[in-house]
C-alpha cells in the first residue's frame, strides 16, 4: 500500500534519517517521539508539502516521491482544524467532494444539522470532526494525522480517538498518526514506531 | 507558468510601465543639462524660481507631520480604547479625508479662508497655518488607521498584567512600559507616510499658499519648459536637483516606513475580536470636534457651490442659486463641460484599475513568496514597488510627458489613454500596499490543507485565495478608482496642453479663470462637490468590506 524507504530530511540538524515504513490496507500506525524530533516534518514529506533530502515513497506500486501534494492522493489532518472561514460547514465539506451527500456525511461524524453553521461557531472537537469528514470525502489512499487531538481536553480527546479509529477501520482507510503521547498512540494505532 | 514566473513577469511589466518613463525623463534632462550633481543642487539656490523651495518644503512637511500626530493620536486613542455609539460611522467620517482628492480639500480650505469665507488668507501666518491644518486634515486617517487597531484589539490581559507589576502601577508607568513600546512603530510609520504626503503635496500648496513654492509645485510650474534641447537649460538642472533631493528624502522615509510596518505586523498580537470596551463620556470633547474638523471643509464646499457673488458699484453681495452647477455642466469656448471631464475621469480610472490591480496583486504575491526564502531580496522589491511614492506625482507626470517626447510625441499626444499611464504609475503602489499585508496575513496552512485535499492550483486560487482576499481586493479596487479619479499632480502636467480634461483639472482650470466671472468659483466648487460625492460613495463601499486589523495602511 504505502512504502517509505530510507527517508531523510535535515534543516539545521538531521530531523530523520533512513526512515522506513510499510503500511498495509486498513492498517493504522502511530509514530511517537519528543517535540521537535521531526514527526510533523516526516508527515509533511510523505504527503508532499515538504521535499525529501533522500528516500523513496511508493503508493500502490507507484513512485510518488516527486509527485506534487495535490496529486499524491494522501490526505492530512492538521494539529488544529483547518477550516476555511469564508465557507460554512457544507462549503468546507464540498471542497473534499463536490457531489457528496452532506447530510449522510455529517451524520457519520455525529454532527447532523450542521450544514449551514459558520466555522467560527464550531468548537475544537466539532471542527476536527468536520476536517476529518472532509479529508475522507476526498477519498485518500492514506490519511495522515498530525496530533489532531492534542489541543482538546482529555475526555473529548479520548472520545474522538475511538470515534476516528472506528471510522477509519469502517472505511478500511490506512492511516499514520504522529503524537508525542505514547498512551494516545497505543489506544489509536495497531502498531507504534518510536523515533528520537 | 508558476507563481515565480508570474512574479518576474510582473516585475518586468512594472519596470516598463513605471520605471522606464521616469528613466527616459531623467535621461533626457541629463542629455540637455549634462551630468553634474553638484551643479543641479546648486541651481536650486542660484535661480530665483527655486530659491527657498527646499527649505519651505522641509519645514512645512515637518510641522505638518507633528500637527497630524498631535491631532491624530488622541483621536485614535479614543476610538481604539473606548466604546462609541455608531463607531463604524464615526471611524468612517474621521478616516474619509484621506480618500478625498487633494484638489477637493484645497477648494474646501480655500473657501474657509478666502474672501467668500472667513477672509483671512491675506495674512501669511494664517495661510501657512491653514496649509498645516489642511495637511493634518488630509493625513489624519493615516494615524487612525495605523494606531487604532493596535489599541482596539489588544488583549486586555496585557494591560491587566501590567497593572499588577511594579512598572505598571502608575499611569505614567503604563504609558512608558506598555503603550509607548506598543504604539511607537505604528506612530512612526504613520509619521513617515504623513511626511511623504506633506512633502509632495501639490494641490493644497498651489491653492492655499500665496506664491510660496514647495519642490513639487515649483517642478510643476516649470516642467512645461523642461526637456527642450537648448531652451532654458537651468530649468532642467532645477528639476534634476529637486528630484534628486526629493527622491533621497522620500526613499529614506519610505524605507523607514517599510521596516516599521514589518516590525509592526510581527508585533501586533492576535487578540480576540470580542473585547468589551468601556464608554468614555469625556471623550466626546475630543471626538465631536474631530468629526466637525473632518466635515467642515466638505460642507463649506457644497454650500459655496450654491453661493454666487454679485458685484455692484462699490459693493459685493452674495445670492443663492444653482447657476454655478449649470455653468459647470455646460461647455464653453474655453472649457469642456463637467460631463466630458467626468467621462475622461471614469475612463482613466477604469483603465488604471484594469492594469494596476492585477499588476499590483502579482507584485504583492511575488514579494510575499520571496519573503519566505529570500527576505532581503523581498525587502528590496518591497521598496522598489514604492518608488513612485518617492518621486511624487508631478515627477511622474513629467516622466510621462518627457518619455512621450522621447519616444513619439505626436503619437502619445494624440492618444486618449496617455494620462492613464500616469494613473497606473500612481495607483499600482497603493494596490501593492493594500494586498501585501492581506497576503501576509493568510496562514499558509490553508493552501497546504487544500493541496492535501487534491485541489488544483487554479481551483485553490478561485475557491480559497480570492474569497479570503475579497475584502482587500475590493478595497484595492475602490481605492484605485478613487485615487485615479482624484489624481491631480501628474494629470496637471500631462494634460495641460491637451483636451483630456479630468474633473480635478477642470476644478483647477475654473479657479484659474480671472475673477471677473462670478460663476467660475461656484462652478469649481460644484465640480469639486461631484468629485467629493464620488469619493465618498467609493469610500463608504470600501469601509463595508474592510477586514478588521488587516495590518494594511489604507
Amino acid at each position: 500500500m504505502l512504502s517509505c524507504k530510507g527517508l531523510g530530511k535535515s534543516f539545521d540538524k538531521v530531523l530523520f534519517d533512513d526512515f522506513n515504513l510499510d503500511l498495509q490496507s486498513g492498517e493504522i500506525v502511530a509514530i511517537t517521539g519528543p517535540s521537535g524530533c521531526g514527526k510533523t516534518t516526516l508527515l509533511r514529506c510523505i504527503c508532499g508539502l515538504e521535499e525529501l533530502d533522500e528516500g523513496q515513497i511508493i503508493l500502490d506500486g507507484k513512485d510518488i516521491t516527486n509527485t506534487i501534494a495535490e496529486e499524491r492522493g494522501i490526505g492530512m489532518i492538521f494539529q488544529k482544524p483547518v477550516l476555511y472561514p469564508h465557507l460554512d460547514v457544507e462549503g468546507n465539506l464540498r471542497l473534499g467532494s463536490r457531489d457528496c451527500d452532506i447530510t449522510a456525511t455529517l451524520a457519520e461524524v455525529e454532527l447532523t444539522g450542521f450544514e449551514s453553521r459558520r466555522i467560527e461557531t464550531l468548537s475544537g472537537g466539532e471542527g476536527q470532526r468536520i476536517a476529518l469528514a472532509r479529508a475522507l470525502l476526498a477519498n485518500p489512499s492514506v490519511l495522515l494525522l498530525d496530533e489532531p487531538f492534542s489541543s482538546l481536553d482529555e475526555e473529548l480527546s479520548d472520545k474522538l480517538l475511538s470515534d476516528v479509529r472506528e471510522f477509519l477501520k469502517r472505511r478500511n482507510c490506512p492511516a499514520v498518526l504522529v503524537t508525542h503521547n505514547l498512551d494516545v498512540a497505543k489506544k489509536f494505532a495497531d502498531s507504534v514506531i518510536s523515533i528520537k | 507558468m508558476n507563481s515565480r514566473h508570474l512574479g518576474i513577469l510582473a516585475v518586468c511589466a512594472y519596470t516598463i510601465l513605471v520605471i522606464v518613463p521616469l528613466w527616459l525623463a531623467i535621461d533626457r534632462l541629463i542629455w540637455i543639462s549634462g551630468f553634474d550633481i553638484v551643479n543641479w543642487i546648486q541651481s536650486l539656490e542660484r535661480n530665483f524660481v527655486s530659491q527657498g523651495a527646499f527649505e519651505f518644503t522641509l519645514i512645512q512637511a515637518t510641522i505638518s507631520t507633528i500637527a497630524t500626530l498631535v491631532i491624530g493620536i488622541p483621536i485614535a486613542w479614543q476610538l481604539g480604547r473606548y466604546k462609541w455609539p455608531h463607531d463604524y460611522l464615526i471611524r468612517s467620517i474621521l478616516t474619509m479625508p484621506f480618500v478625498m482628492p487633494s484638489i477637493v480639500a484645497a477648494m474646501g480650505f480655500l473657501h474657509l479662508i478666502s474672501e467668500s469665507g472667513l477672509d483671512i488668507r491675506s495674512n501669511k501666518d494664517t495661510w501657512f497655518a491653514t496649509l498645516i491644518i489642511a495637511h493634518a486634515w488630509f493625513n489624519l486617517s493615516l494615524v487612525i488607521r495605523f494606531c487604532e487597531p493596535v489599541l482596539s484589539t489588544l488583549d486586555p490581559k496585557m494591560e491587566e498584567q501590567m497593572l499588577l507589576l511594579p512598572a505598571g502601577r502608575t499611569k505614567i508607568g503604563r504609558i512608558r512600559n506598555l503603550w509607548i513600546p506598543l504604539l511607537t512603530p505604528s506612530i512612526a510609520a504613520a509619521a513617515c507616510m504623513t511626511f511623504v504626503f506633506s512633502f509632495t503635496s501639490f494641490a493644497l500648496v498651489k491653492w492655499i499658499t500665496l506664491g510660496e513654492n514647495t519642490l513639487e509645485s515649483m517642478m510643476a510650474s516649470i516642467g512645461s519648459s523642461a526637456g527642450i534641447n537648448g531652451y532654458m537649460i537651468s530649468k532642467n538642472e532645477i528639476i534634476l536637483g529637486s528630484s534628486l533631493i526629493q527622491f533621497t528624502i522620500l526613499l529614506l522615509s519610505l524605507w523607514i516606513m517599510s521596516v516599521l510596518q514589518h516590525k509592526r505586523q510581527s508585533r501586533l498580537p492576535k487578540a480576540s475580536e470580542s473585547i468589551v470596551k468601556m464608554k468614555n463620556k469625556s471623550g466626546w470633547f475630543i471626538v465631536v470636534p474631530a468629526i466637525l474638523f473632518a466635515i467642515t471643509p466638505l460642507i463649506t464646499l457644497i454650500i459655496s457651490s450654491f453661493r454666487v457673488r454679485e458685484s455692484g458699484p462699490g459693493s459685493t453681495t452674495y445670492s443663492w442659486s444653482t447657476a454655478g452647477w449649470e455653468y459647470a455642466f455646460t461647455s464653453t469656448s474655453s472649457l469642456p463641460s463637467a460631463w466630458d471631464a467626468l467621462f475622461n475621469s471614469v475612463g482613466y480610472a477604469l483603465t488604471a484599475l484594469a492594469i494596476a490591480l492585477p499588476l499590483g496583486w502579482m507584485l504583492a504575491q511575488f514579494i510575499c513568496d520571496l519573503e519566505k526564502v529570500r527576505p532581503r531580496l523581498a525587502r528590496f522589491f518591497d521598496l522598489f514597488t514604492m518608488l513612485p511614492f518617492a518621486v511624487s506625482s508631478v515627477m511622474i507626470g513629467l516622466g510621462v510627458m518627457l518619455g512621450m517626447i522621447r519616444i513619439d510625441a505626436e503619437f502619445f499626444y494624440s492618444l486618449w489613454l496617455t494620462p492613464a499611464i500616469a494613473h497606473v504609475m500612481i495607483t499600482t503602489p497603493f494596490v501593492v500596499r493594500i494586498i501585501l499585508p492581506a497576503l501576509r496575513s493568510i496562514d499558509p496552512v490553508y493552501d497546504e490543507c487544500a493541496r492535501t485535499l487534491g485541489i488544483s492550483k487554479v481551483k485553490r486560487f478561485f475557491k480559497i485565495k480570492v474569497p479570503m482576499l475579497r475584502g482587500s481586493i475590493l478595497i484595492a479596487t475602490i481605492f484605485t478608482l478613487a485615487m485615479s479619479m482624484g489624481e491631480f499632480g501628474a494629470s496637471w502636467v500631462v494634460t495641460r496642453n491637451s483636451d483630456w480634461t479630468t474633473l480635478p483639472i477642470m476644478i483647477d482650470s475654473l479657479r484659474s479663470i480671472p475673477y471677473n466671472n462670478s460663476l467660475t468659483a461656484p462652478a469649481a466648487n460644484a465640480v469639486a462637490s461631484v468629485l467629493m460625492l464620488i469619493a465618498l460613495i467609493l469610500f463608504i463601499s470600501t469601509e463595508k468590506f474592510r477586514p478588521r486589523r488587516d495590518g494594511g495602511m489604507f
